[in-house]
């Protein structure tokens, strides 16, 4: 019944068909080299430590040494560690601000078990030319805590493990690593031998550096694995999985937000049992601690009703400072229990805002533009990584010709190429819905909290006709109730003689 | 002109309609009431869903609505009862699961977003609303004037008694049954009002929603049958009845025997007896009064009466060998512990332990009722003067209510709707006396006609009636007083006492602000969120609900207390030294064990307030093993100090409570504020356990049962050898402890 009548009213709306786009990754060919068209004059690796994931940044100059101009710039990593990239991006140094450079995924070679970007130079190189590549991307779940259970006060520490040779499909000349830790407490790093003449490597602050080293002779994909052990005192929040709805009402002029977390501390875990007695007294002490004791969440200004509960109700022990026009809001959330190592914490969030300051009503005739965030998520110097993150924006009723974009400016939003979030365009019912709303579903894998910056705009367009719906169908419907029940009121059913 | 057009609205048959659409209004507010007065819980806390048994209610209909219809009737809970799990599909009252789901999936079929938990909170409310109605009907049955149904509608909308029961989160069988028991027995008073085929099938059909609902549908079936035995011991004997009765029989019992958890019951219980037993004596009066129609002859008549009282006497005697020899089950212990007070507390503990299974204060009545309780003595009074069929059933139900209420505290509730109808009967009587403006004319033409009619004063014809306004002022005023006192108290009732979700506790500041302690869930949701999912967690029965809705793990004992010598395994391992209690732990694959201790907060209702009570019920499964007496000082004294028995303080309980409580406070200054003693310098000594997880307020304390030892040892060895104690001599050790063997 309610499915014909969906079916019905679906005649009287223009294209609201679902649809779905996959990323495609490309095919290689079973005994793929990539091609040995360039060469790395320069290449500089800079590697963060200081948050609970790993952020490299490699700056490379290329040369085509090939005769023929080349587009194709093949960048290596194993399987296993290629599902952990997130965020990758490549840009011309030289051109920061025409954005970042096409990037596709080639699947798994089976010969070698590696997995490649390309980059897409935006013109052919000349041979004997050279281009400045910036690259960036972030390693999730890279650092293993070492010793991996602690007692309930210890300081914690992670190790992470690398090449003094950073990984490349081409020839490399001169090459360097700079390390930065969060602190000077770095008990174990591991020193080279024969790489280069002097102490290897270099401390200048909480940054060391591996390298120069000449490594023209070297031939690619040569390993010298080296591993570094230090402090790390700080929970290393991940978030195996969040899912973030935004909700578009016209009606009532507001932008719903609501926030799924599913949350894990990836530290040391414990040693022995909890202790309440000394964990008492280290957070009266204010010590630092591996375990996770609060969130600070700064919400966009204007953000009221917010709410922090998880399976089982209310939080209570979060507290909410509105901001004012300029300032943002602060939602501090504390978990129910201080999260340690190997504990898991799921909570959801939410929060309305104003619909007026994130949509705007396009030159064409009924069609809209929403500039919304793509992810918000808790701000702590520790950082957050996102293993999956699923960001679903429900359209008004009706919405059709649903077009996204992300924001690109001259620095990195955090997120990857367009091609690598999986996307698709579905109904979704919900108070008295008779289509469905119009929802745009984005999935993107292995994300950290420097996407939190990052912006989604969405086109669509809405008539008239489409935010009416809804009131004649409520009014039609009641209208069908009371005419049924005055015609069966009229049905004589008595057992008499007529 | 303004009077005149008043009249036209008041008066004919356009009055009628007015005052009918009055009526409705009027009804549709106190329903509204009835329904906002249930919600301070929801304002003050949130949508949650309240206390013990309503957590069982909640993941019931949880899994109802997941898992649909006829998983929900075949359910085999292997989570709860560990290892035995429990047939839960066939042991519990499904109307109130049935109904919310009914609710939800109409709801989603609307596509309103609506959460399960959400229908579930407030469907004891929304009932209430509906209770008011139901109440109005009922008590319209009893009286002419509608304006005891709203008096009635109204204070039963808005007394304490039933808002215990039904504000929003309570999420229990009461929350719908007592809108089915008010509304079966107006149906019932139609039927036997009528003699309608009609009107006894709808009894039946909403008694047997009621069966489906509650266990307190005894009450409805021992209630009618006792109705119809005084009717007819009244010689109030129609075809009325005999239709009534039979067809609410019938169709009744065959409607109550489809859930399964009743099953055959009401052939083959002694509670059900009385039905049966009424159901065969009316067929009997039928008959002979049928026969007596036709039999003129006073000695056959006489002989027809012997025959009568024979036949019922053999039947009576039958019932008896049948109980005596099995075929009938005897009467379960919660009826004995009705009639003797001391019965449970003797024989069944578990029962006794409950709290409100305990004899009613008497300021309890007045503190649930107010002023309804001296209005309701009046209300049977006024039952009496007219004494038609209906009002021998309010006079019938007032003396069965009054007694159980003052057996048990939790059967207040059956006592509310009828002190609500007898209180409106009473009200409702002064007031259509002392409202009316006019005086009766007859007394104005008695006046004028005063002199002239000196004759015989015994032939003055007397008019009673009340003239003085000043009289009619000071009661209509009284009363409006009494019923303001009573919207007043009953407010803060609700508020102050009943409002209480129990899992949040709700403390004040010294700014005033409110301080919620929220121990509970956050102990729950640790073990829901880090320990694997199906750890055993070992805790008394109490939390078992708790710990299945809110943790989401096998539990070994809950509020079912279907079997008492499973929760005396737990009682006995609480109350054991470690030595006793670890073998049991491992047997039953305990991960977790799970206390409350109230004593740095001063949280009065923890687990060593409820010890004694452990100890009793294990007491009588192993009396040689456990034994009240030993956790009493020689002078009788139940202390948790320095002077506790060395049973009290080798107990796995007082280990428990009291493990690392010490290292909080400075040497030797260790205080339990609940018990209001200073504890030993010595922290316990615990050696099969470790802590695990201990709630911000210490509240809630989980311990982790602890392995066996990879060397073999026992578990105080390897301590001491941690600690680098010196190796006992093994003289003087006694045998290793050897798995308990039943």
């Amino acid at each position: 019944m309610r499915f014909s009548t969906a079916a019905v009213l679906g005649l009287l709306v223009p294209g609201l068909s679902a649809m779905s786009v996959i990323p495609i990754q490309l095919e290689l060919p079973v005994d793929f080299k990539p091609p040995q068209v360039f060469k790395n004059t320069n290449l500089v690796r800079n590697t963060n430590l200081e948050k609970g994931y790993v952020r490299e940044t490699v700056n490379v100059v290329v040369e085509n040494v090939d005769k023929q101009p080349q587009t194709d710039y093949y960048i290596p990593f194993p399987a296993e560690v290629f599902e952990r990239v997130g965020g990758f991006e490549a840009r011309d140094k030289n051109a920061v601000d025409k954005g970042r450079l096409a990037v596709d995924t080639t699947e798994v070679d089976s010969l070698s078990g590696k997995q490649y970007y390309v980059v897409h130079f935006p013109e052919p190189l000349a041979p004997k030319s050279q281009i400045t590549l910036g690259i960036s991307y972030s390693l999730l779940s890279s650092l293993n805590p070492r010793p991996a259970t602690i007692q309930q006060s210890d300081k914690q520490y992670l190790s992470y493990s690398f090449s003094a040779y950073v990984p490349s499909v081409y020839k490399t000349e001169t090459q360097k690593t700079k390390i930065k830790f969060p602190g000077i407490n770095v008990p174990e790093i591991a020193q080279t031998s024969g790489l280069k003449s002097g102490s290897d490597p270099e401390r200048k602050g909480s940054t060391w550096t591996y390298g120069p080293y000449n490594t023209a002779k070297v031939a690619p994909g040569t390993e010298y694995p080296l591993t570094v052990r230090y402090e790390f005192t700080n929970p290393v929040i991940t978030a195996s999985l969040l899912e973030r709805d935004l909700e578009v009402s016209h009606w009532g002029g507001n932008l719903a937000t609501e926030e799924r977390y599913w949350l894990r501390n990836n530290g040391s875990q414990l040693a022995k049992q909890f202790n309440r007695v000394e964990w008492t007294f280290s957070a009266y002490q204010q010590l630092p601690s591996s375990a996770l004791r609060e969130l600070a969440y700064p919400l966009r200004p204007g953000s009221v009703d917010p709410y922090f509960i998880d399976d089982i109700g209310n939080v209570s022990t979060s507290r909410y400072r509105p901001g004012t026009s300029k300032k943002p809001a602060n939602l501090e959330l504390r978990p129910r229990y201080p999260v340690f190592g190997g504990w898991n914490y799921s909570f959801r969030v939410g929060w309305n805002n104003n619909l007026a300051s994130f949509l705007r009503v396009a030159q064409a005739p009924n069609s809209y533009v929403l500039k919304v965030p793509f992810l918000e998520g808790p701000k702590v110097p520790e950082g957050i990584q996102y293993e999956r993150v699923f960001v679903r924006v429900i359209l008004p009723e009706g919405a059709h010709n649903v077009n996204f974009q992300i924001v690109e400016g001259s620095t990195t939003n955090g997120l990857p190429d367009r091609k690598q979030i999986f996307y698709t365009i579905t109904g979704f019912k919900t108070y008295l819905d008779t289509l469905g709303r119009t929802t745009l579903n984005l999935d993107v894998d292995s994300l950290t909290d420097e996407a939190r910056d990052s912006e989604l705009v969405i086109t669509y367009e809405y008539s008239t006709w489409d935010a009416l719906r809804k009131p004649i169908t409520i009014f039609a419907g009641v209208l069908s109730a009371f005419f049924a029940a005055w015609a069966i009121g009229k049905i004589d059913v008595s057992i008499k003689q007529r | 002109m303004a009077q005149s057009s008043l009249d036209a609205l008041l008066k004919g048959s356009s009055g009628r309609n007015t005052r009918g659409l009055l009526r409705i209004l009027i009804l549709c507010t106190i329903a509204a009431a009835a329904v906002s007065s249930r919600l301070f819980s929801v304002i003050r806390f949130e949508s949650i869903i309240h206390e013990f048994d309503p957590w069982f209610n909640f993941r019931a209909t949880k899994y109802l609505v997941q898992n649909g219809f006829y998983s929900f009737w075949d359910w085999f809970d292997d989570r709860t009862w560990h290892p035995l799990g429990r047939v839960t599909g066939g042991t519990l009252y499904p109307g109130l699961m049935v109904t919310s789901g009914v609710i939800y999936h109409i709801l989603r079929f609307l596509t309103i977003p609506v959460d399960i938990r959400n229908v579930c909170v407030l469907l004891a409310p929304g009932f209430s609303g509906l209770t008011a109605l139901a109440m109005y009907l009922l008590t319209g049955e009893m009286a002419p004037s509608p304006s005891a149904g709203l008096l009635a509608a109204a204070f039963i909308g808005i007394v304490p008694g039933y808002i215990s029961r039904s504000v929003a989160g309570s999420y229990d069988n009461e929350a719908i049954a007592i809108f089915l028991l008010v509304f079966t027995f107006f149906l019932w008073i139609k039927a036997i009002k009528n003699g309608s085929i009609m009107w006894g099938a709808l009894t039946a059909l909403f008694y047997g929603y009621m069966v489906s609902a509650w266990g307190g549908y005894v009450f409805i079936t021992n209630l009618i049958p006792l109705h119809v035995f005084v009717l007819l011991c009244m010689g109030r004997y129609s075809s009325r009845m005999y239709i009534s009765y039979t067809t609410w029989y019938a169709l009744g019992t065959l409607g109550s025997m489809q859930i399964p958890f009743v099953g055959f019951l009401p052939i083959r219980n002694s509670d059900h007896m009385s039905a049966l037993g009424v159901f065969g004596l009316i067929q009997l009066v039928a008959f002979a009064d049928f026969i007596r129609s036709f039999l003129p002859g006073k000695q056959f008549q006489k002989l027809l009466t012997y025959m009568v009282f024979l036949t019922f006497g053999l039947a009576f005697t039958g019932l008896i060998a049948l109980s005596a020899t099995g075929v009938i089950a005897p009467w379960s212990g919660r009826f004995y512990s009705l009639w003797d007070t001391n019965y449970a507390k003797i024989h069944i503990p578990i029962i006794a332990s409950v709290s409100e299974h305990q004899p009613t204060a008497w300021p309890a009545f007045f503190f649930d009722l107010n002023f309804l309780i001296w209005l309701f003595p009046a209300g049977v009074f006024v039952c009496f003067q007219k004494l038609k069929d209906e009002h021998v059933f309010v006079v019938i139900y007032s003396v069965l209510a009054s007694y159980f209420a003052g057996v048990m505290v939790r059967l207040m509730l059956t006592l509310t709707p009828i002190v609500c109808v007898a209180a409106a009967l009473a009200l409702s009587c002064i007031l259509d006396n002392f409202l009316v403006m006019s005086t009766p004319k007859g007394a104005a033409q008695a006046k004028a006609n005063g002199n002239e009619s000196k004759s015989l004063r015994s032939g003055r014809n007397p008019l009673v009636g009340i003239y003085s306004y000043f009289s009619k002022a000071v009661v209509t005023g009284s009363v409006t007083i009494y019923l303001l006192m009573f919207v007043a108290h009953c407010t803060w009732v609700t508020s102050n006492a009943y409002s209480s979700p129990s899992v949040v506790l709700a403390s004040r500041l010294p700014d005033g602000s409110q301080f919620i302690i929220d121990d509970y869930r956050e102990a729950y949701y640790w073990l829901r969120q880090n320990t694997p999912d199906n750890a055993k967690i070992m805790s008394w029965w109490d939390y078992g609900y708790q710990i299945g809705g809110m943790a989401d793990r096998p539990t070994l004992v809950d509020n079912n207390t279907w079997n008492n010598t499973h929760i005396a395994t737990v009682g006995k391992a609480m109350s054991s030294r470690e030595e006793v209690s670890y073998p049991i732990l491992r047997q039953h694959d305990v991960d977790y064990v799970l206390v409350v201790f109230g004593g740095l907060l001063g949280y009065s209702g923890d687990d060593l307030n409820k010890f004694l009570w452990m100890v009793r019920i294990s007491e009588g499964i192993w009396p040689d093993e456990v034994s009240e007496r030993a956790f009493f000082t020689a002078r009788g004294e139940y202390r948790v100090d320095d002077q506790a028995t060395p049973t009290m303080r080798n107990s796995l309980m007082y280990k428990l409570s009291y493990h690392n409580y010490q290292s909080l406070f400075p040497p030797g200054q260790a205080m339990d504020r609940v018990r209001g003693s200073k504890l030993p310098t010595e922290t316990p000594q615990l050696n099969t356990l470790e802590e695990a997880f201990t709630s911000e307020n210490w509240i809630i304390r989980i311990y982790k049962v602890k392995d066996l030892d990879n060397f073999g040892r026992d578990h105080s060895n390897a301590v001491a050898f941690d600690k680098g104690l010196k190796k006992k001599r093994a003289a003087k050790k006694r045998g290793p402890p050897i798995l308990r063997t039943e």
